[in-house]
């Protein structure tokens, strides 16, 4: 019986990893075809092991006039500057909503849940109008400063902020403790992993942004990784190995992010969906 | 004293959230009225003059043909909102317990959904590749004579990239119903198979029933994650060919941006907003009834 359960485990488990295997697949092919040579790119069967390693097409991705060293400096930029600001003032704003009485308290966090339902579209035209009036428009500052306001992380702390028992922060009270000293000296300490959480989340949010990008730059040189993918791929869009090297380059960044954050990005995606 | 007690809470309150309230004021509230006023101008980008047009923007949205295409496009794209859940069920309840491997296995499945859109996007395009590609290749392969076009073709694009987008999504939703499946009493599971229920009928007739919460609000995040959604498909076929993928977010994009009908653009993007709000309502309705904590 016991060995009987056993056997049906490794079935399952030799299954789902057949499946996991096909889940990234596209992953696998996508690095393999960046080593091949042209013509080996469309070869059936696929070959999964390149005959020869090609390194040409990542050297041609990362030199020349439009590289994506210079698209990984931007996107890092962009991308570091907008999560500090967005984790320090969700944090703020959260424990605003989570912990201390005011008036309207109420009504203006249901002025935040709606502007949930806004989709960004709704927003891009008027935020492109009132970004070419202060000039900011095709400058990082056009995605650094909206990135630095996230709803869902005022949402995700606040709930943190609630799960805190009230004894710690009455203790503190009655000892004089204000809300400014009980936020940064008790608060922030003890939400360390969800600020982390937040963190990485946001963090990959802003790398992939496209969508953004797309609308709000226009220079090359201040291109992100992602829009700069999408002009490699235009400008080289015969070569399909050069296109997989672009791609791989687009992709490896977020993989090293997972792999470090993994524990981290599961929790707080299965967290945020539960919450609404 | 109590009074100005609360007077005083009150200014701390302002002052915590104040410098979060300008942000959403300036990116988020001021953008969303303005847009709400401009959906009854005929504002083009650089145009001499804007004039009120009043419900024009909308009375022309109710008659253009592309804006019923692009409704139909974007049915069609949610149509992999409900098959990748489907299969991210399957997934969670073998991984669940019953495998070696699992954290690893986890992250395997998770890792289209934390990738760059963009780059995704341009891997599938190869994949997709009606001639030479390795599906197609593949199709040959076990006999198909005669395989799809995909992404060149108009009745097979838009299905092309529910078939991205079920890729994409099914990490996300596998960890949600995983997060579901854990909340679950040990006790309930073991109650069924002493009775002597199947795996199968325990999956059915007690697993199934008790995450239906979460496959409610799974199918209608996910409605409204896909309904905004328009980056991939903008990077693959630009709403091609024809206007066989062009969906309702990204035929927005391209009024405004392309076109520059800015006016109209904020009509439909009003029209997106309606039916987001819709599943929204929805949503609330149903966490009433089927959420029970």
């Amino acid at each position: 019986m016991e060995s009987l359960t056993q056997i049906r485990r490794i079935i399952l488990t030799l299954l789902m990893a057949g499946f996991a295997l096909l889940m990234i697949m596209p992953f696998i092919w996508m690095i393999s075809t960046s080593f091949k040579s042209p013509a080996d790119v469309f070869t059936y069967p696929i070959q999964w092991i390149p005959s020869s390693l090609n390194w040409e097409h990542h050297i041609k991705v990362w030199s020349g006039a439009d590289t994506f060293a210079t698209y990984y400096l931007n996107s890092l930029k962009i991308s570091l500057i907008s999560t500090v600001g967005a984790v320090f003032l969700s944090a703020f704003a959260a424990y605003g909503f989570a912990r201390i009485q005011f008036k309207g308290r109420e009504t203006l966090f249901l002025i935040y849940l709606s502007m949930m339902m806004v989709p960004p579209q709704v927003l891009f035209v008027p935020k492109f109008l009132m970004f070419e009036w202060v000039g900011i428009y095709n400058t990082h500052w056009a995605l650094i400063l909206p990135g630095m306001f996230t709803i869902f992380g005022v949402f995700m702390l606040r709930q943190f902020f609630l799960s805190v028992p009230s004894e710690i922060s009455e203790a503190a009270f009655i000892d004089g403790a204000g809300h400014l000293r009980i936020f940064f000296r008790l608060i922030l300490p003890l939400a360390k992993p969800a600020l982390a959480t937040l963190a990485i989340i946001d963090f990959s949010w802003h790398w992939n942004d496209y969508e953004n990008a797309l609308v709000f730059l226009i220079d090359k040189d201040l291109y992100t990784v992602p829009l700069g993918l999408q002009n490699f791929i235009l400008e080289n869009n015969v070569d399909y190995n050069g296109m997989m090297a672009a791609a791989t380059a687009g992709i490896i960044p977020m993989i090293i992010v997972f792999l470090v954050g993994q524990h981290y990005i599961i929790q707080g995606v299965a967290g945020s969906a539960v919450k609404g | 004293m109590h009074k100005s007690w609360m007077k005083r809470q009150s200014r701390l309150g302002y002052l915590f959230i104040g410098p979060n309230m300008i942000g959403v004021l300036l990116f988020f509230i001021i953008p969303a009225v303005y847009s709400f006023y401009l959906m009854f101008t005929d504002y083009k980008f650089m145009s001499p003059e804007t004039n009120f047009v009043g419900l024009d923007n909308i009375r022309r949205m109710l008659n253009d043909d592309l804006f019923v295409v692009a409704l139909r496009n974007t049915f069609v794209f949610l149509l992999a909102v409900p098959v990748s859940m489907g299969l991210a069920f399957i997934v969670a309840v073998a991984l669940n317990k019953s495998v070696y491997w699992q954290k690893t296995l986890r992250a395997l499945y998770f890792m289209p959904y934390i990738t760059s859109g963009v780059a995704i996007a341009f891997v599938w395009m190869l994949l997709f590749q009606p001639t030479s590609g390795p599906i197609n290749g593949f199709l040959r392969g076990i006999g198909i004579t005669n395989p799809p076009g995909w992404l060149s073709t108009t009745e097979w694009s838009m299905y092309a990239i529910d078939i991205i987008w079920i890729w994409f999504m099914l990490g996300y939703n596998m960890i949600i119903y995983l997060a579901a499946l854990q909340e679950i009493p040990e006790e309930l599971v073991e109650a069924a198979r002493i009775d002597g229920a199947r795996p199968w009928q325990t999956i059915r007739q007690v697993i199934w029933p008790l995450v239906s919460p979460t496959t409610f609000l799974l199918l209608i995040t996910g409605l409204i994650m896909t309904i905004k959604n328009f980056g991939i498909i903008q990077a693959i076929t630009q709403g091609g060919p024809g206007n066989s993928t062009t969906v309702l977010s990204l035929f927005i994009y391209q009024n405004a941006f392309r076109y520059y009908e800015m006016g109209y653009a904020a009509a439909i993007s009003w029209a997106l907003f309606a039916i987001i709000m819709i599943f929204t309502v929805l949503q609330w309705l149903g966490q009433k009834r089927w959420v029970h904590y």
